[in-house]
Parts: structure tokens; C-alpha cells; sequence
């Protein structure tokens, strides 16, 4: 390992992202090599200073409230009663399990966010797009005798499209995109809440692999926003909403014997 | 029965339900860095959330949504530049892959003189370095430095992975070369 080649791993070294092998065949040459200890030392003094001394504003309030007002149309928490907090100690379990049936990982700043929370990211934010947009359904129906016709000849596999439940109301539906494939994304309105249910071909899906095809679907709480995986056959179901964790769960409990049971 | 987590953020810590804004602090530092007052940060930032929000938007999946945040701000900020040339190219300065950039390792930066100094540089220095660069090593600065590892500044800044680790690499020794400046 030459000098040239140490500086530039140095910086993974220092962020703890080498691995243990490369590291101690890092350190060693660290240990005989003046010049690379002399740069080692600087990128921690650099980071050091980036982190404590350049100053971080955040964005004023103003702005803060002109992009609210803009882009978050549906923004009804105000109505929304307080989310009951679980205890620490139940949540600590309930993550060790959760992560244990689906390889999600915390994805926090620095650490190589895992495929699972990739995914979970993205049905967020394919729900937050819909709810930002001003014509969110490209086949607006109340019944899905109309809207899961309408995917035909759209997409190649044939989503199951539940209709009304309770208080769930089936608003429309539209083609959008999970992980580069054609996906079915179906609206719902509860209450003043809006639920998307993103219907993807699930094969070959990072993140999704360890998601039961039976039983119970899994369910993931990503900024404040639920999202409830669920397979049936060669499909995946996500269903994505602010409203309760648990109301969410039932739907998915709900939905998800019906999707199966549909399905070819 | 379901198991329910909590990835991102602490109970407590929680931006509010449907948060689209989660990002906005830290697109708003990226885009202070980047343009010429907060008049006009704001703005950046104003078009990046309009572009992001637009039926159709280019988001690629499987990718993650801060990166793709920054890069939309970044091009906000690219393509306003290239207007104000008038299309001349906006960029005069050498593709980022090229420029050799100095080596923070090697002659007047050596020694325990270089560390003694990086420990007293104040946040006007760091800034005021930082505006000296060009801005594609500012940029993948900052970004490393708001926590984005090497596939997400991939994404923003639309390059090949591979080629992050270097640029990061010479970025922070021309940054460290600027910072030495201050020391004479």
C-alpha cells in the first residue's frame, strides 16, 4: 500500500466505514509512515473543525412557512389526535425484532443506509408525492370495478384494487414507479387523512426479499409516516398513511388475506 | 401481531407526521454555501422544493430522497448560473476529475505547524475557505460533512461512485491549502 493510495482511504478510515482488514493494513503502514499519520491527524482536525466551528443556520421561519404552505397542502395534524408513545423498552424490542425479519438498519447520518431503509424511504416519499400533487389520480373512481380496469394494458401484472372498508374510501388511482418498475398507485381518503397502496412486482426488489408472502405484514415507521409491506404471489403490497401506526396495521391485516386471495 | 420501528428518528425528535421538510435545514446550508446572500438561498431553495414537488419529477427510485434533494438544488443553482452566462459554459474551471489539486501532504503544509493551525481556525475561516474553492469541491465538502456517504454525494452530484472518494479527497486538501493561506 503506497501513500497515494492510504490518503485516500484515510477518509473512511477516520469515519470508521474501512473494513477491519483493510483498517489494521491501514494502521500499519500509519504506524511507520510520518507523512500519513501527519494526514490522518489533519482530516480528524478538519472534521472536527467542520463539525464544531462552521456555523449551521438553519432556515428562518418565513421560509420555513412558505414551503409548508406551498408544497404540504395536506397538513392536518392540527385535527389528528396526539400519537400515544410507547414505552422505551417496547420499542427496543420491537426493533430487534424488526430488524431481525426484515435486515432493516437504523440509516443514520454516516452509516450505509441498508436497502430496506432505502425502500421505506421511497414509498414515503411516492405518498408524500402524491399528496403534494394537484391531480393525484390518473383514473379518478370511487369503485374499483372501474379503477382496476383501468390498469390493464398500463401495467404488466394485474393489482388487486380492495375497495371501500370502513371509513377507507377509495378515491382514484395512477401509475407510478417503485424501485425503476411499474407500479399501481391507488388513493384512499380517511377522514382528513390521505392512504396510498403501491402494488409492485416484488421480484428483485432490494429491501423487500425478507417480506412474508404469509401472515402478518411488517410495518415501519419512517418520519411520522407508516408503511405496512405485505407480499401476496409475485406482488408486493405497501400500504403508506400519517394516520395511527395501529389504525394503518388493521387496514394492512386487513387488506392483506384479500390481495392473497385474489391473486392468480 | 406486527413489530413497529422507529428508523430515523428518536421518539421525541420526530418531525411533525407527513414532513416533507425534514431536509429544509440542511438544503438550506448547502444553498447559503452556494449562492451569493440568504435572499438568494432562499429562492434556490424555493425552486428546488417546486422542481421536487412537480408531477413527473425525475426522482430515480431506489435512491434516497436527501440526495436527491441536493441534487435538484444543485442544479437549480448550475442552471441559474448557466442563465446568468447567457450560455457560455458556466463552469470555467477544470472537470473536477482532472485537476490534479495540490497535496495538503506534501511540502508547506507539513509539520505540527499545519495541526496547531487547524485547531484555532474560526467558522469565518472555514467559510470564508470554503468560498474560495470551485464549487463542485465545495459542494462535495459540505455534503460529506452534512453526513451523506459516498453513493448518496454520488447521486447529487450525478457522477460515478467511484470517482467520489477522490474528489472528496482533493476537495478537502485544496480546502486545507485555503485554510493555510489564513496562517501567514
Amino acid at each position: 500500500m503506497d501513500c497515494a493510495n492510504v490518503r485516500e482511504q484515510l477518509r473512511d478510515l477516520v469515519r470508521g466505514r474501512t473494513a477491519p482488514a483493510e483498517a489494521s493494513e491501514l494502521r500499519r503502514h500509519l504506524s511507520s509512515c510520518d507523512a500519513c499519520r501527519h494526514e490522518e491527524a489533519a482530516e480528524r482536525l478538519l472534521d472536527e473543525a467542520l463539525a464544531a466551528r462552521l456555523p449551521r443556520p438553519e432556515a428562518p421561519p418565513s421560509l420555513r412557512r412558505e414551503i409548508a404552505r406551498r408544497f404540504e397542502p395536506v397538513r392536518e395534524e392540527a385535527a389528528a389526535p396526539p400519537r400515544p408513545r410507547r414505552p422505551a423498552a417496547r420499542i427496543a424490542l420491537a426493533s430487534a425484532a424488526a430488524v431481525a425479519a426484515l435486515g432493516f438498519a437504523a440509516g443514520r447520518a454516516g452509516q450505509e443506509p441498508v436497502a430496506g431503509a432505502r425502500l421505506a424511504d421511497e414509498l414515503v416519499t411516492d405518498h408524500l408525492r402524491t399528496l403534494a400533487s394537484t391531480h393525484p389520480y390518473d383514473v379518478e373512481s370511487t369503485s374499483s370495478h372501474e379503477v382496476k380496469p383501468w390498469f390493464e394494458g398500463r401495467l404488466d401484472f394485474a393489482p388487486v384494487v380492495p375497495g371501500d372498508r370502513g371509513e377507507l374510501r377509495l378515491l382514484g388511482g395512477a401509475v407510478g414507479y417503485v424501485a425503476d418498475r411499474k407500479a399501481a398507485v391507488i388513493s384512499y381518503g380517511i377522514r382528513r387523512h390521505r392512504v396510498t397502496l403501491l402494488v409492485f412486482p416484488r421480484g428483485g426488489v432490494l429491501g423487500f426479499e425478507n417480506v412474508p408472502a404469509a401472515g402478518a405484514p411488517i410495518r415501519v415507521e419512517r418520519r411520522g409516516i407508516t408503511v405496512a409491506l405485505w407480499g401476496a404471489s409475485d406482488l408486493g403490497y405497501a400500504l403508506v398513511s400519517d394516520v395511527s401506526p395501529d389504525e394503518l396495521g388493521r387496514f394492512a391485516d386487513e387488506l392483506a388475506p384479500e390481495t392473497r386471495r385474489s391473486s392468480r | 401481531m406486527v413489530a413497529t420501528i422507529r428508523l430515523v428518528h428518536p421518539p421525541g425528535n420526530a418531525p411533525s407526521a407527513g414532513d416533507p421538510l425534514a431536509y429544509l435545514d440542511a438544503l438550506y446550508r448547502l444553498a447559503r454555501r452556494l449562492a451569493r446572500g440568504s435572499a438568494e438561498a432562499e429562492d434556490l431553495v424555493q425552486e428546488t422544493y417546486a422542481r421536487a414537488f412537480r408531477r413527473g419529477a425525475t426522482f430515480t427510485p431506489g435512491t434516497n430522497v436527501r440526495a436527491w434533494l441536493f441534487r435538484v438544488l444543485r442544479n437549480v443553482f448550475l442552471d441559474g448560473r448557466r442563465r446568468q452566462a447567457r450560455g457560455l459554459p458556466v463552469d470555467a474551471e477544470a472537470d473536477p476529475d482532472q485537476s490534479p489539486g495540490p497535496d495538503a501532504g506534501d511540502g508547506w503544509l507539513r509539520g505540527d505547524a499545519e495541526l496547531e493551525h487547524l485547531r484555532g481556525v474560526v467558522g469565518e475561516e472555514i467559510e470564508a475557505a470554503l468560498r474560495a474553492l470551485p464549487e463542485h469541491a465545495r459542494t462535495v465538502v459540505l455534503l460529506d460533512a452534512e453526513g451523506l456517504d459516498e453513493a448518496e454525494i454520488a447521486v447529487a452530484l450525478g457522477c460515478p461512485p467511484g470517482t467520489v472518494k477522490s474528489r472528496l479527497h482533493r476537495a478537502r486538501a485544496a480546502l486545507r491549502a485555503q485554510l493555510a493561506e489564513y496562517r501567514r
